[in-house]
């Protein structure tokens, strides 16, 4: 068990390196695609607990994220606390949500759950951050500009200082993927798969399912506002669009595609969400045997769904979920061969 | 002792009763089993006991704890753990995590210490790993907990549901139908695991199950219920030759003479069969409820089957309609080999399926209904013969089908098969849930559909009824066609079917036989019969036969009368 737990943190550990290592050299833009990277991932993450685990849908995480990031920008932009401060401020919120939200659940399954979590999203979509009602909390139109942050004293904005920034973010990132990895091994993270497999089965096994829903939900929550919460910093302000309704769709829709199982999933669809419409809209123009051509966003969004089908037929469990199972096949193959069996994590 | 007291318990769905003022008593170490027919109640008493369903009234008590109203997890905590009856073991985990989800749901453990690994949540883990073991190992599932749980086999599934409860250390486990889709070898095997359970773990135990073998073998006192009130109770002995009991499961004893059914003439009996079936086997996911089933129905002929529940009679109607795909044997309708074939295709051909609980649309008036019959079949129908056939539809042309009564329901259903012109009409459990009087109605009907040339497949819970209008008659058992015949000879033999019902001590029956002692016996019925009987029962019946020094065939058939006549 233990010698599990150490391989991970390796893992956990090789990955920051690794992937700290990225982005240094690239220009700004990229720079930036790669803090937005690891904050979509965050969003992707809390599905891994919600869907992967405990088999609940929500089509509201960006607003989960969103309420993260706007309650940080107000925090910092009104209250000019530490951006400390600020992230914990927007986890705690996104947390309470979460549980509201979670609320629900508590009775719903399936389709009218997704429905309802579609309307959550909906209304703070339209009626809060669009809303003038609520402008002490975002901002107004313009949103909350934060052009000068601190964290532990270091200063990080997104100008100057977007490495500072992806750095703390990739760290947290690589901590809460490897508490979220031992959560699944573990009694509770037990608890959270049998509500999944079957909710009567585990209710009559004595699993409270009021109180690990409502766990769930409101965790699911906190890892997406977490994410959220360094949005302004990233971005230099905060503003609704990003965390509209089609972006919590299009985390449902990418967590499946990359597998909503695995939490390593989570890392590859959020550099997916992050480069690939910027790599499209960067080079994805140009002359093609003398005919103009122009690949914009829209693009993306129709590659997704096309990915999203051809994966479902071929790849069931996911990209990450599917690879990762050929790869064991694999090397369980090597290790008969060799006279030794070799366990991976 | 009394561990479970449950004192006027009522529930009503709707306007139907479904339990009414059930009282019962569960003592300490005991297994009790709680038996009836088809919608007797028995599952709303088991939900009402482990909490999925609330009672209107009375009041369920578990030692001096209150169990009417706790929450489902509240139960857990008490000592009640219970199974079920469509397996819901945790399918994506090992069989060993399942066992360790109650035990540690129990305990209480953080959820930040276990995915931070602080030491404590490993201590418990560890004990928890042990304890799972030592419990596989009285089951004898030791060689199966690392395996993923949705992976076995549904006879281990259940062995495993049983384990998982026991991981909660309970004092009383509900068992929901834990011989539903086993065979007889693996019903004996359950009993016997069953014992050693209480033995070991000092458990009481409350099993509800259809299958009367089981509960014959293992429980030391049995409730029945019937329409939702309780029937009778006692000791299985008793249970077992109870008059009330043998006539709820089997519906009254008809009082006709057996002449007076025609049978179809004999010269249509050399006819070539319209609907052949062979060697066909179907099932659900991992379980394979039908095996081996051949049976024929001729033009113009009315069949029965009969056995009790879960035998595989509804199994074997939708692999013959095509709304399951049949795994393996060969379904004829008309010369045609439809196996496989789709249900909407299946039905053109003339071969109309009458689910249980009848599939009707509750929001369509009758006379929609039955229009609905002409667009699928492409042409306009007239549905006045429908009207004539069933005049108390004609007042009713405009009612919701959904507010009509079980038996006019029934009838709307009826009609519409009807007017499809079908060449076989196959229904499924005609009488369920209606008042005898209907029930005999609706059993009129089937004569006319005789009349009009038109071959019917019956599945009945009431065997008399059936057996009155059918020309012939197959008894399934265990997934199988256990006996067949025409259905005078089948009604004659009461005891046989009886038999296949109550696993009734006709086994003798098999050792009369042996003894050469001049009774006939069926051989098809030994066959049954000898996989049927307690060992118990058989020893006592041997003894008897000793100390009185006579052949144990002659004390069987001697009971079986006094069964009879009673």
């Amino acid at each position: 068990m233990t010698s599990r737990l150490m391989f991970r943190v390796l893992g956990a550990l090789v990955a920051f390196t690794v992937l700290a290592r990225i982005p240094v050299g690239f220009d700004v833009g990229f720079k930036f695609d790669a803090a937005l990277a690891v904050i979509w991932a965050f969003g992707l993450l809390s599905l891994v607990l919600l869907t992967g685990y405990v088999g609940q849908i929500s089509l509201c995480q960006a607003t989960f994220a969103g309420v993260g990031a706007y309650t940080a920008g107000m925090m910092v932009s009104s209250l000019h606390v530490d951006y400390l401060v600020a992230v914990i401020a927007g986890v705690v919120v996104a947390f309470a949500l979460g549980v509201i939200v979670g609320l629900p659940a508590l009775r719903l399954r399936g389709i009218t759950l997704a429905i309802v979590t579609l309307g959550i999203a909906l209304v703070f979509d339209r009626y809060i951050f669009q809303d003038h009602a609520f402008e002490w909390f975002t901002g107004g139109t313009a949103g909350w500009r934060v052009g000068q942050a601190t964290m532990f004293g270091v200063r990080m904005d997104s100008s100057a200082h977007l490495m500072a920034a992806y750095l703390v973010l990739l760290a947290l990132f690589c901590l809460v993927a490897l508490l979220l990895v031992n959560l699944h091994e573990s009694g509770a993270g037990r608890r959270f798969r049998a509500i999944r497999d079957s909710e009567l089965a585990a209710a009559t096994m004595g699993v409270n399912l009021t109180r690990y829903k409502l766990l769930a939900f409101g965790m699911s929550a906190a890892i997406a506002g977490m994410g959220g919460a360094f949005y302004p910093l990233v971005a230099g302000s905060v503003s609704p669009q990003p965390f509209w309704l089609f972006t919590s769709l299009q985390f449902a829709a990418i967590a499946v595609l990359m597998g909503v199982r695995y939490v390593p999933a989570a890392a590859l669809g959020g550099a997916f969400m992050a480069f690939v419409p910027d790599v499209l809209t960067r080079y994805g123009h140009g002359t093609f045997m003398g005919h103009a051509y122009e690949i914009s966003y829209d693009w993306f969004q129709i590659a997704v769904g096309v990915l999203l089908i051809v994966q479902l037929i071929t790849l069931p469990d996911g990209v990450w979920g599917d690879l990762r199972s050929r790869v064991h096949h694999a090397w369980s193959a090597v290790g008969a061969v060799g006279g030794r069996k070799v366990k991976v994590a | 002792m009394t561990m479970l007291r449950v004192r006027d318990l009522t529930v009503r769905f709707g306007g139907i009763v479904a339990l009414d003022k059930v009282s019962l008593d569960l003592n300490r170490g005991e297994i009790l089993g709680l038996i009836g027919p088809n919608g007797a109640g028995k599952t709303t008493l088991f939900n009402c006991i482990s909490g999925v369903v609330r009672p209107d009234t009375g009041s369920i008590y578990f030692d001096t704890h209150s169990l009417t109203y706790a929450p489902v997890h509240e139960r857990a905590r008490l000592g009640v753990a219970r199974t079920f009856q469509n397996l819901q073991l945790w399918g994506s985990m090992t069989v060993e995590e399942n066992l360790i989800v109650p035990m540690d749901a129990l305990g209480k453990r953080n959820t930040f210490s276990d995915a931070l690994y602080l030491p404590f949540s490993g201590f418990a883990e560890r004990a928890s790993q042990e304890r799972a073991r030592a419990i596989l190992h009285v089951l004898d599932l030791d060689r199966y907990a690392r395996t993923i749980a949705g992976d076995l086999p549904a006879g281990i599934q259940r062995r495993v549901e049983l384990a998982r409860a026991l991981a909660m250390r309970p004092r009383l486990v509900l068992l929901d139908e834990p011989a539903a889709g086993l065979d007889a070898q693996e019903t004996a095997h359950l009993a016997e695991v069953l014992h050693a359970v209480r033995q070991r773990f000092h458990v009481s135990m409350l099993l509800v199950d259809h299958d009367m073998s089981l509960v014959m073998r293992v429980c030391d006192y049995v409730y029945v219920l019937d329409f939702g009130k309780m029937l009778a109770r006692g000791e299985p002995s008793a249970i077992r030759n109870d008059p009330k009991v043998i006539a709820a499961y089997l519906g009254e004893e008809s009082k006709k003479l057996t002449g007076e059914v025609q049978t179809v003439a004999t010269a249509k009996r050399d006819e070539r069969p319209l609907l052949e079936v062979s060697k066909l086997a179907a099932g659900y996911g991992g379980l394979e409820v039908i095996r081996d089933i051949n049976l024929t129905v001729r033009p113009g002929e009315v069949v029965a089957c009969i056995g009790a529940n879960g035998a595989g009679k509804t199994t074997t109607l939708r692999a013959i309609s095509g709304m399951i795909h049949p795994r393996a044997g060969r379904v004829m309708f008309a010369g045609k080999d439809v196996t496989g074939s789709t249900a909407e295709r299946i039905s053109k051909r003339g071969l109309i399926h009458i689910p249980e609980g009848r599939g009707l649309f509750p929001n369509l008036s009758v006379e929609d209904t039955l229009r609905l019959v002409s667009n699928t079949a492409g042409r306009e129908v007239d549905i006045s013969p429908a009207f004539k056939l069933f005049p108390k539809l004609r007042e009713r042309r405009n009612q919701l089908v959904g507010t009509l009564s079980g038996g006019e329901q029934q009838m709307v259903a009826l009609a519409r098969a009807i007017l499809s012109d079908p060449r076989l009409v196959m229904i499924d459990e005609m009488s369920q849930g209606l008042a005898p009087t209907v029930v005999r109605q609706l059993f009129e009907i089937i004569r006319v559909f005789r009349d009009e040339g038109i071959a019917v497949l019956l599945v009945e819970q009431f065997v008399e009824s059936a057996l009155d209008v059918a020309d012939r008659a197959y008894v399934f058992e265990h997934g199988t066609i256990g006996l067949s015949g025409p259905a005078v000879e089948l009604r004659s033999d009461r005891k046989l079917v009886a038999g296949s019902y109550l696993g009734t001590a006709v086994d003798a029956a098999a050792i009369a036989s042996a003894n050469g002692n001049g009774h006939r016996v069926d051989p098809a019925l030994m066959e049954i019969v000898s996989v049927r009987v307690p060992a118990k029962v058989k020893r006592a019946l041997e003894q008897r036969a000793e100390t009185e020094n006579r052949p144990a065939g002659a004390v069987v058939v001697e009971l079986l009368e006094k069964v009879d006549h009673q």
